[in-house]
């Protein structure tokens, strides 16, 4: 079997999940009791007829089938509807919203695996030493406090001792501001939000990077290499680190869709306009074209997210796609 | 490990990093005020704008022909300079202002205002719930214009809170005739429209919108009016509105001194009244909100047994009593609260009537009153029965994103639960909550609030048997007091003497708090925190701290 052709395979398995997801969420709402609509109803100063209007004007009154059938039919068009709420087209919604999440995510994925990765190997090889030890410690924390919680401690801590901002994205007046003051201001605001995930992630990765790590030093290659005579860094930076570092890589395609879900609870806590916490307003209002949409990208992440881990994996390491063949 | 130090250095200087650096050098700042508002705008056109979040933007961009004096309850002119009503109160004539010009410089005109009713609210294309409120008896207003600068209503009947009505924005002929031919009027000034070419005739317009974050409001170069002196209003040039979706982020928000306003819950009195005495802002209590919480019993109930204890009066007089009200406005107001006993607020200028009976807290009372009508602890295990033998149990319905009303929940659960009534308690996001209330009607008890208004009128839909929000009554055999509630709001929505309409309406709170279909609670104190370097403040409860917005003054923003 040759590369293409595995990964054409590896497409074709994956694909049916980016219309399962969405259809899932589709059923699902539709089973919750209300719709969009209903927080209307209970103003007195509007009839049920101009609801009725309403339900019509999106094709709410129709069976589910139907909605389904006018919102598939809108997606083939690369239209991913309308949203009630902002009646706005989704799709201008969700590219306002993925820069910014990918801006705190993105910087925090790079950060944790940087230092997951850099600071997990140094400690698994030095096992037991001052380092080791703390990052362990650092580790059983980010792993025991929940994000959430860390994200308000820093927040109350932040409000105390520095002038940190404590939510958004930019200061009230940052229209205002030199070019040079704008990065700064934009970094600021990132200071809480990037080290809340970075920490957490970074326990995570941190603890898989240095079991690895361990597991590779007490393999018999590494051994017959110490016999070999090849000196010792060379052995563990370039034979153990490589080693070490392979099942990582399917980790990070799983972490792939994470970056553009995974901030959701801190956005919300800080503030930070991404998609994570429109998603929330959105689930929580009933919107349902803007709920799909959000949908239908991060099943397309995940979709993606795994496919460059195949291929990571598979130019890394030829047995994989092998494996059919024997 | 050199790399790590380098990361650590790097995540230090982010730490110690000063926050929201000073303005660039260069002339003088703008005069700016900065507000928080709780979440994005979600369309910047005001007929099809449903939810607070975008009106609190869209009243500084447009105007109606009057506006409400929210202390006296007086209906002033302000697009209209005067009016005339015609002997039977069927025809209205306005006089509008020759000097007001949209915020692109086109003159407006009466054009604007036949545009506005005639293309915009009657237009069966559009979906705005505008209509409703113009649409008397089932017929539409007649508008007609009489030169550039007259307008005429013929009403079908005559409709007393038709001034107060006529605070609906006016739109811009000019720049949205385009939108509704084609038919994208809907979508039209949308969050996404290129902020120049939204033109009202407000005090500001709309600079630049960053979705998320911020809605810079800039003054509006052709506003008409001016102060007393003839100085161009509003003072301040712009106003600034960010998005922070939390409440802790807007108290922090505001202490910090980064946002000029906040709205003070009980939670928070203590410590900003402590604040308070620094100086640095200033802490405006307006009186009991406008809002309300209130249980209504389902006298529909499916379940016969129940149907016939929500009938009872005296059942829901007995509810009413064993409220423990006074405890609720202590620990979930904090002290800052009031007894709502009537319908309306007691913040309302007009129509309050102070009179009605309010039902202290009196469990004694309330058992008694359930024994005369034969609900009693036979068979002695803790729980009332009725004359039948049916232990009296019932849920209480409320909707969960909104914790204060979830506190008040739980306290009436155990309030009633203590006469020995079983009352569970059912949280449901609001809209299942609705969906139980007004589709399915599956439901014996809620707990809900209904946003109030000036005038009581505008609460007809709850009020009359054939309204929308008549939804715990039978509507084929409504209580005989129904019927005189019924023609006290027909007849008080057409007869346009004040103290006729005044009285009329006390009775209507007479019988109501005899009757209780609706067992009103607790309001909070409206209080407002502002920063003392805004001048000319005059809070209300009903409209805020922003009612002049044109009068307010700043100060300097301290560096």
């Amino acid at each position: 079997m040759n590369f293409s052709s595995f990964l054409f395979k590896r497409f074709l398995a994956v694909l049916p999940l980016v219309f399962f997801l969405p259809l899932m969420t589709f059923v699902l709402m539709h089973y919750v009791p209300g719709n969009y609509f209903d927080s209307l109803r209970l103003n007195p100063q509007i009839s049920p007829d101009t609801i009725k209007r309403y339900e019509e004007l999106y094709h709410l009154n129709e069976p589910v089938l139907m909605q389904y059938g006018h919102w598939l039919k809108s997606i083939l068009r690369l239209d991913f509807g309308y949203s009630f709420s902002y009646k706005q087209p989704v799709l201008n919604l969700l590219a306002s919203r993925f820069w910014n999440t990918l801006a705190l995510t993105g910087t925090s994925f790079l950060l944790a695996w940087f230092l997951a990765v850099a600071l997990g190997l140094n400690a698994g090889l030095k096992r037991g030493g001052l380092l080791d030890k703390s990052c362990r410690l650092m580790a059983y924390l980010g792993l025991s406090i929940p994000g959430f919680f860390l994200c308000l401690l820093l927040m109350a801590a932040a409000a105390t001792w520095t002038r940190l901002p404590l939510g958004g994205m930019e200061s009230a007046l940052y229209e205002d501001l030199s070019f040079g003051h704008k990065i700064l201001d934009r970094l600021s605001h990132m200071v809480i939000p990037v080290s809340v995930l970075t920490f957490s992630s970074f326990a995570y990765l941190f603890r898989f990077m240095r079991a690895q790590t361990l597991t590779v030093t007490e393999k018999d290659f590494v051994f017959y290499l110490r016999t070999l005579r090849v000196p010792e860094r060379s052995i563990l930076y370039k034979h153990v680190a490589r080693n070490a570092v392979n099942p990582m890589i399917t980790l990070f395609g799983l972490e792939l869709p994470a970056l553009f879900s995974g901030a959701a609870l801190v956005e919300i806590f800080t503030g930070w306009p991404g998609l994570g916490s429109m998603m929330l307003q959105a689930v929580r209002a009933q919107d349902l074209f803007l709920v799909l949409g959000n949908m239908m990208i991060l099943s397309v992440l995940l979709v993606a997210g795994n496919l460059i881990a195949d291929i990571l994996l598979a130019t890394l390491d030829p047995r994989i796609r092998l494996e059919g063949k024997s | 490990m050199p790399k790590a130090r380098a990361a650590a250095v790097v995540l230090g200087f982010f730490l110690l990093a000063p926050a929201a650096p000073q303005a660039a050098a260069g002339d003088k700042p703008p005069k700016t005020m900065v507000f928080s508002v709780p979440s994005d705008p979600k369309t910047f056109n005001e007929m099809v704008a449903q939810e607070t979040t975008s009106s609190a933007v869209t009243q500084f961009l447009f105007q109606g022909l009057t506006r409400y004096n929210p202390a006296t309850g007086e209906v002033l002119p302000l697009l209209a300079e005067r009016w005339s009503v015609s002997a039977d109160g069927l025809v209205w004539t306005f006089d509008l202002r020759q000097d007001v010009k949209w915020s692109d410089g086109e003159p407006f005109t009466a054009e604007d205002v036949l545009f506005t009713f005639k293309d915009l609210i009657y237009n069966p294309k559009i979906v705005t719930p505008a209509r409703d409120i113009f649409t008397l008896q089932g017929k539409p207003i007649e508008v007609r214009q009489e030169g550039p600068y007259r307008i005429v209503f013929t009403l079908p009947v005559p409709f007393a809170p038709f001034l107060l009505a006529l605070n609906q924005a006016i739109m811009p002929k000019h720049a949205l005739a385009p939108s509704v031919t084609d038919g994208t009027f809907s979508s039209a000034w949308g969050t996404d429209e290129n902020p120049d070419h939204i033109v009202g005739t407000g005090p500001y317009r709309l600079k630049r919108y960053v979705s998320g974050e911020r809605i810079e409001l800039v003054r509006n170069p052709f506003y008409w009016r001016k102060d007393s002196q003839g100085q161009a209003l509003p003072r301040v040039d712009r106003i600034m509105l960010v998005v922070v979706p939390s409440a802790e982020g807007r108290l922090l928000k505001f202490l910090q001194g980064e946002t000029d306003a906040y709205g003070v819950t009980g939670d928070d009195y203590p410590v900003l009244k402590e604040k308070e005495k620094q100086g640095r802002f200033i802490l405006y209590k307006t009186g009991p909100g406008f809002g309300s919480n209130f249980v209504v019993f389902n006298q529909n109930a499916k379940d016969p047994a129940k149907k016939r204890w929500f009938q009872n009066k005296k059942f829901r007089q007995a509810m009413a009593h064993s409220l423990d009200r006074p405890s609720m406005i202590d620990i979930i107001y904090n002290r800052l609260g009031a007894l709502q006993c009537s319908p309306e607020s007691p913040s309302t200028p007009v129509f309050y009537n102070p009179a009605v009976n309010c039902y202290d807290y009196d469990p004694q009372a309330a058992l008694s009153l359930l024994k005369e009508e034969g609900f009693e602890d036979r068979n002695k295990d803790g729980i009332l029965e009725d004359a039948e033998g049916t232990p009296l149990e019932f849920v209480l319905l409320t909707n969960a994103d909104n914790p204060e009303r979830l506190k008040i929940a739980q306290m009436i659960r155990e309030d009633i639960a203590r006469l020995g009534i079983q009352v569970h308690l059912l949280a449901l996001d609001f809209n299942a909550l609705v969906s139980k209330l007004m589709v399915t009607q599956d439901w014996d008890a809620v707990l809900i609030g209904l946003t109030g208004a000036p005038d009581p009128h505008f609460g007809a839909n709850v009020w009359r048997t054939t309204g929308s929000l008549h939804f715990w009554e039978s509507k084929e055999n409504p209580p005989p007091s129904q019927q005189r509630i019924d023609t006290i709001f027909e007849q008080a929505s057409e007869i346009l003497d004040k103290d006729a309409r005044k009285k009329l309406y006390d009775e209507w709170q007479e019988i109501a708090a005899e009757e209780l279909p609706h067992i009103y609670t607790v309001l909070p104190e409206v209080i407002y925190a502002v920063n003392s370097r805004l001048m000319n403040i005059k809070a209300s409860a009903l409209e805020g701290p922003f009612y002049e917005i044109d009068e307010i003054d700043v100060a300097e923003r301290p560096a």
